[in-house]
Order: structure tokens, then C-alpha cells, then sequence
């Protein structure tokens, strides 16, 4: 008996040391990874392609509101955190912030008043951007971004998750690689496709899964998960990787298309992704798309063709695609159109079939495939779903400007009806995922996702 | 034998209630997602009072009669159409060229010659036309029989009853709504069940036949699908 409490005296004095030590050694900060001259100034047009590359918009930017200027709600499991005021305005932005405070924030999650940042703020990935690339950044934010007066809502989540000394133990087990960044060396557009997809890209934000410590498990290439697939806010970000993954099977210059204009022959950017292609990947230079779409090609050892420009616009027929062999007999039994059919298949006749045809394949650049599709077969069942009762719209780029719009079905089909929809597009044409049931499409109905766009 | 005026004879008799059968089934199906529709004899118009009601009624079972091939206007609930296109924008005539001059004897391309919107036609014709049956007919057109109600209907057609000039278009108007009521797409009130479509073997709203559009005189098996959805 007094063993044991001298062992749990023991464990309590530990935790109270750990527990100081967290709240009161000062953080060792990360150098910069290349000492550059004082003057060192980036080339014109440097800093704004880091900005787009790094897609600050996307949470920067509250919806309606001003450039950069904060206030967006990020949903977390622990509460929502609300982005900063990013432009120079010396009160309520990061006017007066110094290079050095600025990369203790990108590489450290560490803010200007020495708080740890939530890791809604990628720092986990913007840890391996180049110090070239933070002086640029850093510049192209003080000195070409207008400053906006904009008082932000205060993040403050529920106890414990507030105590932020805690996000500091968080960061031994998150931040345990090295600042700056490690080239594959397969060539070099690889890896300059690797830097951007691993530093200021942050794919592994989503497209990594997560840790139990909710950290990303796979930041950098050499990482086992890297890229394998994870889930936000309801939205699967499929695997990059592996056999059935996109990237793995869409040629080069149809993974550039996608990215670069939120549609190809096979599908189209929805959702969190479509945001990306329109904050950020349609104001990438044609070569570093390109570079993005090869290193993501060649990630597991396939054998890769570069690629360097997209095909020059103008008039293409688009071929009708046929059911292929796993298609076929889905095929078939929507062209005999016989009234037995089962009522999923009848639904997609009646609501479906006039875009995305019998064979389920869609339309090259306009309507996504259905076949393999991962938003179909995801398994968060909502995106799908939400497409069906709200739509989608694909933003228009500046290479692609239209506007792909679906309009929705919620006041076309009973919960019963989208389900039995939603079941059949999921074992329709050798697709095979499992059933969806009324009551996931009457919570998605309920609660319509605020990117349902 | 002869059958008395008005009745279905046996042939026709067998041949409605057989259609009846068959449609009774496909009806049920596409009721049973739609709203529940109350009867006519209970439904509230939006627009007729009740004796313009009465008459629309009449004259629509007379129009597309309920013996005989397929379902008849009072099936299909033309009616409730009617009423509520009269209630609505095409019965205050919102988006048509209303000022004059109107000429009733101008030919047909010269479009619609009254000064009357389709509402204020049917709520001054309907009087006017049933004063007309009193004199000639001896009772309102609701309370004649079915023969005489053909033949009340026969002479408004041929501009043999004594309506006033900018009446003139009254019955064209009320036979075209009829017609319009029967195949117009169920969510406007008529059509009801899709009957009509399924009657003549139209699809409705799917509006994609691309794998067909070589198939020739083979029969497209599946039956109708309406805007709001409904199947039969």
C-alpha cells in the first residue's frame, strides 16, 4: 500500500514538473533554414505566387467578407476556431509583425504573443517551406496586401482544449520533423511538384488521415500514410495513392487539367476541392501545375511522362463514352428502360440519365463520371447526398470560365427516394459500396452543408 | 335494344371499366407519393364561383367525355386547372398585348381579339351562354342532359348562340384550356395521375431518350415521370 503511494506521488510530482515545464521553459524558436543577406529582396511576382500556392484565402477569408481580412469559422471537433486578420493593419491585422515573428508562425504555430496556434493553421506542412519563399510571402503580405480594419471573434474553445500550453506538448508529438525541405531528387520537376504538394500546398492538411492525436499522420513524402486519404468536415479527401486512386489513374495532363480548372475527362472539383482550384490552384503558373500533377503521378513508383502545357482552347466533340466491360449490364438495363426495374435504377432514369447518360461516364470536362467516382463511393455518404438534394456548382476558372452547375432534387425525392438513388449510384457499373439509408439523406436534408456549392 | 341517351352502351361500358381497371392501378402508385387531392365535388375553387364552377364542370365532362377510350376530363381534373390558371397570371392576361383595337372578326393569326382577359371571359360568358341554353334548351347548361348539352356546346362552337361580340373567343378558349388541362404536366392541377400521358404513351418529364433515338417502332415500355417526380 505505501508502495503504491509513493508511486502515485511519485506520477503526480512528475505531471506537475511536465506541467510547469510546458507553461513556464521558454520555446526555442526554428532558424531559418538558409541564411540569406539582410537585404535579400524576392523577385517581383515571387511573394503573390507563394500566397496563391498556399492558399491563404481559404480560411483567411470569411464568406462575404473582406480579402484576408479574417473571421471565417473553421468547425473543429473541439469547437470552432476563427481565422486572423491577415492584412497589414497595424491594430487588428499582422501590420508591425517581424520576419521573425512571422516564421515562428508558419514553421512553429507560434503567434506574436508567444500563444501556440490552433492546428487549423497548417504549420505541420507550411514547416517545410523554403526561407526564400517565407521572405517572399512575408513581403508580399506587408507591402502588397491593403490593410483592412477588421476586429476578429476571439477563438475560445471549452476547457481543457483553451489551455493552449497544452497545444505545446501537442507540437513535440506533431512538429517532430525538421523545418525545410527534402528533395526526392527524381527529377526536378518532381520535386518541385513535392515542395509545393508537402510545404505550401499543406495536401496533407485533408489528404493525409489522422493520428489518434488528430495530427497528420504522413507530412512529407517519405511518410508511410503520406497522402492516403483522410476525412473533413464530412468530406472524404480521397487517396492519392495506391491502385484505384485518381492520381494513379488519370494521365498527367488530365490530373493538371482537374487542378487547374476543376474539371477533366473524368470528374469535377466539388466541394472543399473545388475551393482549392478556385482560391488557389487556377493562380498557379502552368509549370508548377504541371510539376504538382508529376510528382503526384510518380508518388508510388509509377513511371511518369512529364507534361508541360495544356492543350490550346477551342471547339472539341465530345464523344458519347460507352458503358465499358464492369459497366455493361448496368448499362443495358437502363436502355431497355423496362418498368420491373429496381426503383433506384428508375430514379436515376427519371432525374439523371440526361447528363450523365446509361453508361454512368459522364461527359469529358462537363459531367463528372459516376463510375468510380470516390465522392460517390465515399465512405462519408453526405457529399453525395448533399449533391442530390442541393447540387453542385464547379467554379469557373480563368482557363475554363463556365460555371458547371447541377441543379438539386430535394424537392423532387423523398428521404426513401435519395436513398434508394444514392444505393444504386454506389452498386451501379461495378461501383461497390455499401447502402445509404433514408436517415443519412433526412440528416443531410435537416443540415445542409455550407459548402453544398 | 337501343341504350338510352347519354349512357354508355355495353361495348362501351366494358371497354371503360377494363381502361378503369388498369388505370386504377398506375393511379394509386403515383397517388400515393403525391399530395392527397381532395374530390372535386369538395374542392374550393380559387377563381369560379359556383355556378361558373357548375359549368366548367359540365362542360369539361362534355369536351373529353368520361365513356369511352382513356380517361376524360373530369378524371384528369381539367377542371381544378382552369380554375387555377384563371386565378393566376394567363387569366389576367399579364403577359399579353392588351390594348386594342380588337377585331372579332379578324382570322385567328391576328391573335386575341376581345378586350377581355381570359378570366373576365369566362366570368361574362358563362352567364351569358347559360341565359342562352334557359331560352333555347329550357334549364342552365349544368342541368341539361348530355345530348342537349352537345348540342348547346355544338352552336357555341359555330357562333349560333347570341353571346356578345367580345364573348366571341369563349369557346375556343374553354375547348383549349380543356385540352391544356388534360396534358399539361400534373403540378399545374389537371393531368392528374399523369393519365393522360399514360393514355396516349407519353413520358413526360424525363426527357432523355438518347439510347433510343435509333430504336425505330419498337414501343418505349417505361411509363411517365412528372416534374414534382411522381412515376406511373
Amino acid at each position: 500500500m505505501l508502495t503504491f503511494l509513493r508511486i502515485l506521488t511519485a506520477l503526480a510530482l512528475i505531471g506537475i514538473v511536465v506541467l510547469l515545464a510546458l507553461i513556464f521553459v521558454p520555446v526555442r524558436l526554428t532558424q531559418p533554414t538558409e541564411q540569406l543577406a539582410a537585404d535579400w529582396q524576392p523577385d517581383p511576382g515571387h511573394g503573390e505566387q507563394v500566397f496563391h500556392a498556399s492558399d491563404c484565402v481559404a480560411c483567411h477569408t470569411a464568406p462575404g467578407g473582406m480579402e484576408l481580412a479574417g473571421g471565417r469559422g473553421i468547425e473543429s471537433p473541439l469547437g470552432t476556431i476563427w481565422s486572423t486578420n491577415i492584412t497589414p493593419d497595424p491594430e487588428t491585422g499582422i501590420g508591425g509583425m517581424t520576419m521573425d515573428e512571422f516564421r515562428a508562425v508558419m514553421l512553429d504555430g507560434i503567434g506574436r504573443d508567444g500563444r501556440h496556434l490552433y492546428p487549423a493553421m497548417p504549420y505541420e506542412n507550411y514547416r517545410l517551406m523554403t526561407e526564400r519563399d517565407l521572405r517572399a510571402l512575408y513581403a508580399y503580405l506587408m507591402n502588397e496586401v491593403e490593410p483592412v480594419r477588421h476586429e476578429v471573434e476571439p477563438t475560445s474553445l471549452t476547457f481543457p482544449f483553451n489551455m493552449r500550453f497544452g497545444l505545446r506538448a501537442w507540437n513535440w508529438l506533431a512538429l517532430s520533423h525538421d523545418a525545410g525541405f527534402t528533395p526526392q531528387g527524381r527529377s526536378e520537376v518532381m520535386d518541385r511538384g513535392q515542395y509545393l504538394v508537402e510545404g505550401p500546398g499543406h495536401c496533407a492538411a485533408c489528404h493525409s488521415p489522422r493520428n489518434i492525436f488528430m495530427a497528420q499522420d504522413g507530412v512529407q513524402a517519405s511518410d508511410a500514410n503520406f497522402l492516403t486519404g483522410g476525412v473533413v468536415d464530412g468530406w472524404n479527401a480521397p487517396s492519392l495513392r495506391g491502385e484505384g486512386a485518381a492520381p494513379q489513374r488519370w494521365p498527367v495532363g488530365e490530373l493538371a487539367a482537374y487542378l487547374a480548372t476543376g474539371r477533366n475527362a473524368f470528374s469535377t472539383a466539388n466541394g472543399e476541392m473545388g475551393l482549392v482550384v478556385a482560391h488557389s490552384m487556377q493562380h498557379l503558373p502552368d509549370g508548377d501545375i504541371f510539376a504538382i500533377a508529376a510528382f503526384l503521378k510518380g508518388m508510388d513508383g509509377a513511371p511518369v511522362e512529364e507534361e508541360t502545357a495544356f492543350a490550346p482552347p477551342g471547339p472539341i466533340a465530345i464523344e458519347k463514352p460507352q458503358a465499358d466491360q464492369a459497366g455493361e449490364a448496368t448499362a443495358a438495363m437502363l436502355t431497355e428502360a423496362e418498368p420491373g426495374m429496381p426503383l433506384g435504377a428508375r430514379l436515376y432514369l427519371d432525374n439523371c440519365v440526361a447528363c450523365h447518360f446509361a453508361s454512368g461516364r459522364g461527359a469529358d470536362g462537363i459531367f463528372p463520371k459516376l463510375q468510380g467516382n470516390t465522392l460517390v463511393l465515399g465512405s462519408e455518404t453526405g457529399p453525395l447526398l448533399s449533391v442530390i438534394l442541393y447540387g453542385a456548382n464547379v467554379p469557373g476558372t480563368e482557363k475554363r470560365p463556365m460555371e458547371l452547375v447541377m441543379q438539386g432534387y430535394a424537392d423532387r425525392l423523398s428521404d426513401e427516394e435519395v436513398a434508394e438513388l444514392a444505393t444504386f449510384l454506389r452498386q451501379a457499373w461495378g461501383n461497390d459500396a455499401p447502402p445509404v439509408t433514408p436517415a443519412e439523406a433526412a440528416a443531410e436534408r435537416e443540415n445542409p452543408r455550407a459548402t453544398h456549392h | 335494344m337501343s341504350d338510352l341517351p347519354g349512357y354508355p352502351n355495353r361495348r362501351g361500358f366494358l371497354k371503360t371499366s377494363a381502361a378503369s381497371v388498369a388505370l386504377a392501378g398506375i393511379a394509386a402508385r403515383a397517388e400515393a407519393q403525391a399530395d392527397t387531392v381532395p374530390p372535386l365535388d369538395e374542392y374550393w375553387p380559387e377563381y369560379l364561383d359556383a355556378a361558373e364552377w357548375a359549368f366548367v364542370m359540365a362542360a369539361c365532362a362534355r369536351l373529353i367525355p368520361s365513356e369511352g377510350d382513356g380517361p376524360g376530363a373530369i378524371e384528369a381534373r381539367v377542371p381544378v386547372f382552369i380554375d387555377r390558371q384563371l386565378a393566376d397570371y394567363y387569366g389576367r392576361a399579364d403577359i399579353w398585348y392588351m390594348e386594342g383595337p380588337h377585331d372579332p372578326t379578324a382570322p385567328p393569326e391576328f391573335g386575341w381579339q376581345t378586350p377581355l382577359t381570359p378570366a373576365e371571359l369566362y366570368r361574362q360568358a358563362i352567364p351569358a351562354f347559360n341565359a342562352w341554353c334557359e331560352r333555347t334548351h329550357g334549364a342552365a347548361f349544368p342541368d341539361l342532359d348530355p345530348q342537349a348539352q352537345d348540342e348547346a356546346l355544338t352552336a357555341l362552337d359555330e357562333g349560333e348562340t347570341d353571346l356578345a361580340p367580345e364573348l366571341s373567343p369563349f369557346f375556343t378558349t374553354l375547348l383549349n384550356n380543356t385540352k391544356e388541362g388534360y396534358f399539361a404536366d400534373p403540378i399545374h392541377g389537371g393531368n392528374h395521375g399523369m393519365q393522360a400521358w399514360v393514355y396516349i404513351g407519353f413520358p413526360g418529364a424525363r426527357a432523355a431518350y438518347r439510347e433510343w433515338a435509333g430504336r425505330h417502332n419498337v414501343q418505349y415500355p417505361l411509363g411517365p415521370v412528372s416534374i414534382s417526380g411522381e412515376r406511373a
